[in-house]
């Protein structure tokens, strides 16, 4: 060790891991991370990069392999014991209770107690001050961690890092819930951490963003790493070729375009006299426990031809929208039209006979896991598609079944043992083909797509954004809603933007662009003028 | 999925029979001859096997009622109550109904089936009405039935000439005829089962029960109405235990309502149904099982020192080994096939020289 300040390496050689039953997630992974450097870990999903991080912070163990921590031998049987020896992790999904103060969350675990027990909560809080004063992180001790923004729980999480004195923090794709201008903050305070001698571990699939922050790269393909080289001189197509293997990706949705016969996007259809096919009026929706609403007076067409996005940070009313839509919910006033038919108050049942919808959870409710291919393909369609079922009686046709479960799995080439495969023997990819194929299979005139290509790998994403340019190529409108900015600034003829339960900007796909849809995001005006650290300490809520 | 499950109930059935033996040769009974006994009795003659067969045939119907239940997601353990409250209609309506047989036993069969879908569909009402939880209600409205059952046949409808509480016999023309022992129960149990499973395999309720078993949400999302189909899966669940409860009357040698009617047989349609993982084909093969080691056990009884309680445990083992297992043995496979897939690419890295290494870890 030099004189100089510097946070321990990490050395991880022949680590495997097979999650039961086969799944081999690493395979033989060697990866050596200098001392106080920036060191990113990108790969498709499934490439192992989380399950790395998983090995190195105690959450899972590895069949095989070593660990060495500035330059011991170690192994984590839990994350208490990684943290001990000052690694630390800020997950993509926080971990932080809401109800408690910013200083509660942090010492949670951790508090200083007196001989008696009692938490000195002085001490606690003059502590947790301390640290947000010295790294200068905007926040508030005593404010709810519910009423923070996502950004600024972010920060949470990091400072109860910093409180145990973390030497090694471990970010698992971070930026992913964030805006631009919030991940722009976001490398500011990470620059600075590492400045002062901390090991910083950066997992992200954004290529842009990893080459903006890091010293070093490792890219993982497959469960093995690929490649580590420090980084100067590399573009974004570089790293791209390494992930996937091949000299894709940035052209995933050219190539869709292609397919359509243009080498660019088809120009805007929709003449005004197409009626639109969908038409939300004035919705507005109140939840118990939420003081402000969380849809309030959102009003927006989608006319036949056009692709139709829903950005925001989430938790702004696009879960609510979709919810109201689909009719999973009643919103308390506004109205619902499809297709010109007022579908406010209908069924479910009622409204699929005018949309298709692929949700955003395929767990929750995409498909049944246990089930077979046939029964989770011919859901609705059972109802709605009469080859499926006899003509006198209420019984299905196990054969036509079959016969559709067939042809759904050719056509959307889902790789699956047959139709009698359990939905949960299939990738995650090949699941949301069965979702993505029977819900398109539905021949109707409004397509809602809600985060269609989240966890999915390069592949699965493109041929799912190749499906949704065929939709609109044959005149269907969809509404896309996603968490994913690139998708919707590729995909989309329109963004419109949701904060806070409204429609806070319009953007035609032209215009629009990362910046000004991300400031639209955080509810800040147009142009040039407050930057996101002015936003205030708790997200101006 | 489905070959799992048969390898996983066969595995139980062994390992049940083995465990059984076990404990006999502990205790110092005669293992084979208590053994052989057990199949005579149940299986190895033509009384043996109309035994069974008749016993079966109730509990292939509690068994049916729980997995409907269950399968759709909804928790009806008024299996119990419903049974009762058959088994009462069926008697009530012979007693003060005197019809010619076919017209008889069909109202008296139907009414059956009706009460049991009225008490199930009590719960299903506070539950929608009052988002009561129907594994509670259908729990307390099994004491109801016990209780309003019990009061009818030691007071109104009693029996004057008996000497324990049970009501008089119903007319002669709701009787279900016997063929050399075998109950004309057997048959309606058969075609009710084989309707159940048509309804659960091929409707489109069936289908959306189904799901509804398996991820509500999914159900919801795809359109499938869930209250309605919850509510007829609840009066269909409670039919059917009705009916079951209707063929004790009918069916057998009583046709009376006597106090013990229920014995244990909704309770162990409850188990047949966890057990078949709320499949009806499998309902019903481990229906017969549990009906061959009951009947059987009597005969072990008979013959040996064994007592008939042994059947219980046998029961129990199927029961805890196979529901056990279903999990565990995924499990405990998957976990070996990781250590041993792992262990293998660890391997392969040792063995090629440095640069080679990598290629040759594919499959």
């Amino acid at each position: 060790m030099s004189t100089k300040i510097s946070g321990p390496g990490v050395r991880m050689s022949s680590v495997v891991k097979v999650y039961p039953p086969d799944v081999l997630a690493l395979d033989n992974v060697d990866i050596c991370i200098s001392p106080g450097s920036i060191h990113s870990i990108i790969g498709e999903n499934g490439a192992g990069k989380s399950t790395l991080m998983k090995v190195l912070y105690g959450i899972t163990q590895a069949n095989a392999g070593h660990i060495e921590v500035g330059g011991k031998p170690v192994r984590f049987a839990s994350p208490r014991q990684a943290v001990r020896a000052g690694i630390g992790m800020v997950h993509q999904e926080l971990m932080l209770i809401p109800s408690y103060t910013v200083w509660e969350n942090v010492v949670l675990g951790a508090e200083p107690v007196t001989y008696l027990g009692r938490v000195k909560g002085e001490a606690a809080l003059a502590r947790v001050g301390e640290i947000i004063e010295r790294w200068g992180l905007k926040l508030d001790c005593s404010a709810i961690v519910g009423d923070l923004s996502i950004s600024a729980q972010q920060k949470v999480e990091i400072l109860k890092l910093l409180y145990r004195d973390v030497q090694v923090l471990i970010m698992d794709e971070p930026t992913a819930v964030l805006t631009p201008q919030e991940t722009a903050e976001l490398f500011v305070r990470l620059r600075a951490l590492n400045s002062d001698g901390r090991t910083i571990i950066f997992i992200s699939h954004r290529l842009s963003e990893v080459l903006d922050i890091s010293d070093e790269i490792t890219v993982m393909r497959r469960g093995r790493r690929v490649m580590t080289t420090p980084n100067r001189g590399l573009s974004r197509a570089d790293l791209a070729r390494a992930m996937v293997g091949r000299d894709v990706v940035f052209s995933a949705v050219r190539e869709g375009d292609a397919a359509l016969d243009s080498s660019q996007r088809p120009p805007q259809p929709s003449p005004p006299t197409v009626p639109p096919c969908l038409e939300v009026r004035g919705l507005s929706m109140t939840v118990r426990g939420r003081g402000r609403p969380v849809l309030d007076d959102v009003s927006l067409e989608v006319r036949g031809g056009e692709i139709v996005g829903i950005a925001g940070v989430e938790g702004n009313g696009q879960f609510e929208l979709v919810q109201a839509i689909t009719g999973a919910v009643k919103p308390d006033s506004g109205s619902i039209l499809m297709s010109g038919q007022d579908v406010t108050g209908a069924s479910v049942m009622s409204r699929r006979r005018l949309m298709c919808s692929v949700p955003q959870d395929r767990k929750l409710a995409g498909g049944a896991g246990a089930m077979s291919l046939v029964d989770n393909s011919i859901m609705t369609h059972h109802r709605l598609r009469p080859s499926l079922s006899s003509k006198l009686t209420p019984l299905l046709l196990p054969r036509a079944c079959r016969d559709f479960c067939a042809r759904l799995i050719a056509e959307y080439s889902v790789v699956a043992s047959g139709p009698d495969a359990a939905l949960s023997q299939l990738s995650g990819g090949n699941q949301q083909k069965v979702i993505v194929g029977r819900e398109f299979s539905h021949d109707v005139d409004l397509v809602l797509l809600d985060n269609p290509t989240r966890g999915l790998d390069v592949g699965s994403s493109e041929f799912i954004h190749a499906q949704i340019l065929k939709k609109r190529s044959e005149g269907k409108g969809c509404l896309l809603v996603s968490a994913d900015l690139d998708e919707l600034l590729s995909l989309c003829d329109r963004i419109i933007v949701m904060y806070e339960g409204r429609v806070a900007a319009e953007f035609a796909g032209s215009e629009a662009d990362r910046d000004s849809v991300g400031r639209a995001m955080l509810g800040l005006g147009p142009g040039p003028g407050r930057g996101p650290e002015s936003e205030g300490v708790t997200s101006g809520r | 999925m489905r070959k799992q499950h048969a390898v996983s109930a066969a595995a139980g059935v062994a390992v049940s029979l083995l465990a059984g033996l076990a404990i006999l040769a502990i205790q110092g009974y005669p293992v084979w001859q208590s053994y052989a006994a057990l199949f005579s009795y149940s299986l190895f003659s033509q009384f043996a096997l109309v035994s069974t067969l008749n016993k079966a045939s109730t509990l292939v119907l509690t068994g049916a009622s729980a997995a409907v239940g269950f399968g759709s997601n909804c928790v009806n353990l008024g299996q119990p109550g419903q049974f009762l409250l058959g088994a009462m209609a069926a008697t009530a309506l012979g007693i003060f109904l005197d019809l010619p047989s076919w017209a008889m036993l069909p109202t008296v069969i139907v009414a059956a089936a009706v009460a049991g879908a009225v008490w199930s569909g009590l719960a299903a009402f506070m539950r929608l009405r009052w988002k009561m939880n129907e594994f509670i209600t259908t729990l307390m409205l099994n004491f109801v039935a016990d209780g309003v059952t019990l009061w009818l046949i030691s007071g109104p409808m009693l029996d004057r000439k008996a000497y324990s509480p049970m009501t008089a016999m119903t007319n002669p023309g709701a009787w279900l005829g016997m063929w050399n022992g075998l109950s004309g129960a057997v048959a309606v149990a058969a075609a009710a089962l084989a309707a159940v499973w048509v309804i659960w395999n091929r409707s489109k309720f069936g289908y959306e029960c189904r799901v509804m078993g398996h991820n509500p949400g999914f159900a919801a999302a795809g359109g499938c109405g869930v209250a309605r189909n919850f509510t007829w899966a609840m009066l269909l669940s409670g039919a059917i235990a009705g009916l079951a409860g209707g063929l004790m009357v009918t069916g057998g040698m009583q046709h009376r309502f006597v106090k013990g009617i229920g014995a244990n047989y909704a309770w162990d349609g409850v188990m047949i149904a966890i057990v078949a993982g709320n499949s009806m084909s499998g309902t019903a093969l481990y229906a017969l099982f549990f009906a061959a080691l009951q009947t059987g056990a009597m005969g072990m009884e008979l013959e040996t020192a064994v007592p008939s309680e042994f059947a219980l445990v046998l029961q129990a083992i199927v029961v805890l080994f196979v529901v056990a297992s279903r999990e565990s043995t995924r499990l405990i496979l998957a976990g070996l096939a990781a250590k041993l897939k792992a262990r293998r690419a660890a391997r392969m890295l040792e063995a090629p020289g440095e640069g080679g290494g990598r290629h040759g870890s594919g499959d």
